[in-house]
């Protein structure tokens, strides 16, 4: 077993180079995310496909960040599905008002770069505010209390938003005159709300459905950017008190890292990154052109999780790996339950129902996980070249000496 | 530098931890706080750096009263401690364990750590610096990669000390350094704890069951029994005391039938 050293290594180098290196990391990730961008229609015509890969590369950013809050800061937080809910409103509305602006044609990669950055900015400006209060209580809550508040909270924002309705009346704009003060400011409020589009999900300010800027590029190249970021904040002295107040409170209280502030500054990270998320799945190409408060029910918070627990909590490539596992294995189950096998086995014993035996599987698999590795695939770990340089040592060391017992 | 404690009360629903304490701990000290088990060492540590508040009287350090800062500000405000049961940072490695201690130092922004800015790499290395050599002095430099928990109990405790003292503090507090050490290591702590005194002018107090420690090191000692003084002033008088050897082996009986 690999040690449990999470240290980076540190550069021998000057910065100066790192940061060129950075910087030349950067540009390189930028053209092949470009030229994947332009090229990926071509390569891949199934655009079911297409999308099967965006949404994984989107659910990195939701596991990701999710995994600030539970996995380095040891939150319990199971409801993250609100902020990237919130995250998705906030980027379907900035964009496609955006799009009005530029004529309602056809996204242009030329407009993304205008219409992208904005709406993922107003995204993770929403969604960090929704953090930060949510993120307050969780200074007096612990374990599963703040459970049930990130839990209240994301049910909240789904029902508020998936049952405004609004009345013929109303959005002929007869009500207005009526209401004074304080019950026109709730009034505003509730239609804007409802504007939203309540159960059918929003699909722009005329129904044509929210612009799909986000392609290829966009969300491969902000996914490893991100990525890194997260990294980073890992192996920084942020992350490394974070992980200490995770280890013992008042230990990390008594050596100076002020409790409060840092699981606020996490719970606001982590539901920015979340906000990000949920902007870029909400304008993403291939994807679904409306926004529909279902998609954020407590099944994606809990896939969210999924995707950590399975990584491994607190690791960022275990994050990475789960992420892309738990979109992959969700879409696969939906294949297999297309095949003819499977098909003409529903028809033969129709009480079968097989999307609650999906939920079986998935349930006996994350037990099995609990008790053969409650650590996670990858523990707090990260995959690196090195730890797999490492692995495959040990595993030679062990043949050698093997063969060396029966000579 | 002095920390003065001014008729301390601190009371946990009917039990009365610590009653009327006062005491001075003159710059560089080193102060000895003893008593017999629950007598309320560990919870006048815990009133100091401000785990629990106390309910009447007042904690002065270097001048300022302590009473209104949370924890990690008085860990800011120069008062470093160590705990009687170990706590240690778990997940991470010896040298993990002390990096965590310097968050306050640090000049680099969460913006710079994240663009590794020069500012970043500049605050890893000094500070990666100032605790190898801390791990040198305590011989620890050795197993700096270890998991923290991997380590034999007396090199734990040391780690504590070591990680109390990467805050730069001003006023170290001891609780139960020697516990578990043997006859050479407690020795050997008792010179790390006067060579820490005077190479970083610290003042220093220390709850401790070891007498062989206490006695050697402490200038002044103090002593608790059911949370209230029964004694304090040099260990040779402190030794002598009636009542402190009543605290700790019970009155003799032919007193008790006089009494």
């Amino acid at each position: 077993m690999a040690e449990a050293r999470t240290v980076e290594p540190s550069p021998s180098h000057e910065p100066w180079r790192a940061r060129l290196r950075d910087l030349a990391v950067v540009a390189v990730v930028l053209v092949l995310a470009f030229v994947v961008d332009q090229t990926l229609d071509r390569v891949i015509p199934d655009s079911s496909v297409r999308q099967l890969l965006m949404l994984a590369a989107c659910n990195v950013l939701v596991a990701l960040s999710l995994n600030v809050i539970n996995g380095m800061a040891g939150q319990f937080s199971i409801g993250h599905a609100g902020f990237v809910a919130i995250g998705a409103y906030a980027s379907a509305i900035t964009s496609s008002r955006l799009h009005e602006r530029f004529g309602a044609g056809d996204p242009t990669f030329a407009h993304s770069f205008l219409v992208v950055p904005t709406s993922l900015l107003v995204s993770a400006l929403c969604a960090g505010l929704a953090g930060l209060f949510v993120g307050l209580p969780s200074l007096r809550l612990k374990g599963d209390y703040l459970a049930i508040v990130t839990l209240g909270f994301a049910e909240i924002v789904r029902l508020t938003i998936g049952t405004a309705q609004i009345s013929a009346d109303e959005t002929a704009g007869h009500a207005w005159s009526e209401v004074h003060g304080l019950g026109s400011f709730f009034h505003a409020i509730s239609v804007s709300i409802a504007g939203l589009g309540g159960q059918n999900g929003y699909a722009g300010p005329h129904e044509k459905g929210v612009p799909a800027y986000a392609g290829p590029f966009w969300i491969l190249g902000l996914t490893f950017i991100l990525g890194v970021v997260a990294w980073r904040l890992k192996f920084s002295g942020w992350g490394r008190a974070l992980r200490a107040l995770r280890e013992d409170e008042i230990a990390a209280a008594a050596v100076g890292v002020d409790p409060t502030r840092y699981k606020v500054t996490s719970f606001v990270i982590s539901s920015v990154g979340a906000g990000i998320a949920g902007g870029l799945i909400a304008m993403m190409r291939d994807g679904n052109p409306t926004v529909q408060p279902e998609s954020y029910n407590f099944q994606s918070s809990f896939d969210a999780i999924t995707m950590v627990i399975l990584g491994g909590s607190g690791s960022v490539t275990g994050a990475a790996l789960g992420g892309v596992f738990v979109t992959f294995s969700v879409k696969l189950i939906e294949l297999v339950q297309g095949t003819n096998a499977v098909q003409s086995l529903k028809r033969s014993a129709e009480w079968l129902d097989l999307n609650a035996l999906r939920m079986i599987v998935y349930a006996a698999v994350l037990i099995a996980l609990m008790v053969l590795r409650p650590e996670g695939l990858l523990g707090e770990r990260e995959l690196t070249l090195r730890t797999i340089r490492g692995w495959l040592r040990a595993r030679q060391e062990r043949r050698d000496r093997k063969a060396e017992d029966k000579p | 530098m002095e920390l003065v404690l001014e008729h301390v009360c601190k009371s946990f629903g009917g039990l009365k931890a610590v009653t009327d304490v006062s005491f001075k701990v003159p710059h560089k000290a080193i102060y000895g706080l003893i008593g017999p088990n629950g007598a309320g060492k560990t919870t006048v540590f815990n009133l100091i750096t401000g785990v629990y508040k106390h309910d009447t009287g007042r904690i002065v350090f270097n001048g300022h009263d302590l009473r209104p800062l949370r924890p990690a500000q008085i860990a800011r405000a120069g008062v470093a401690r160590t705990f009687q049961n170990i706590r240690l940072f778990s997940q991470l490695t010896v040298l993990e364990n002390l990096l965590v201690a310097c968050e306050l130092q640090k000049k680099a922004s969460l913006f710079s750590s994240i663009l590794r800015l020069g500012a970043h790499h500049e605050d890893e290395r000094s500070m990666k610096k100032r605790a190898e050599e801390l791990l040198e002095v305590f011989s620890l430099r050795d197993v700096a990669d270890e998991p923290s928990t991997s380590l034999p109990y007396g090199n734990q405790r040391r780690l504590e000390i070591c990680r109390a003292m990467m805050l730069e503090p001003k006023l170290l507090l001891l609780d139960e350094p020697a516990a578990g050490m043997n006859y050479g290591e407690a020795e050997g702590l008792k010179d790390q704890i006067r060579w820490l005194r005077d190479t970083f002018a610290l003042t220093v107090v220390l709850v401790e069951h070891n007498m062989q420690v206490v006695m050697g090191v402490c200038e002044e000692i103090h002593v608790l029994d059911h949370g209230e003084t029964i004694a304090e002033g040099s260990p040779e008088k402190v030794q002598a005391d009636p009542k402190v050897i009543a605290a700790y082996l019970g009155e003799e009986p032919e007193e008790e039938a006089a009494g």
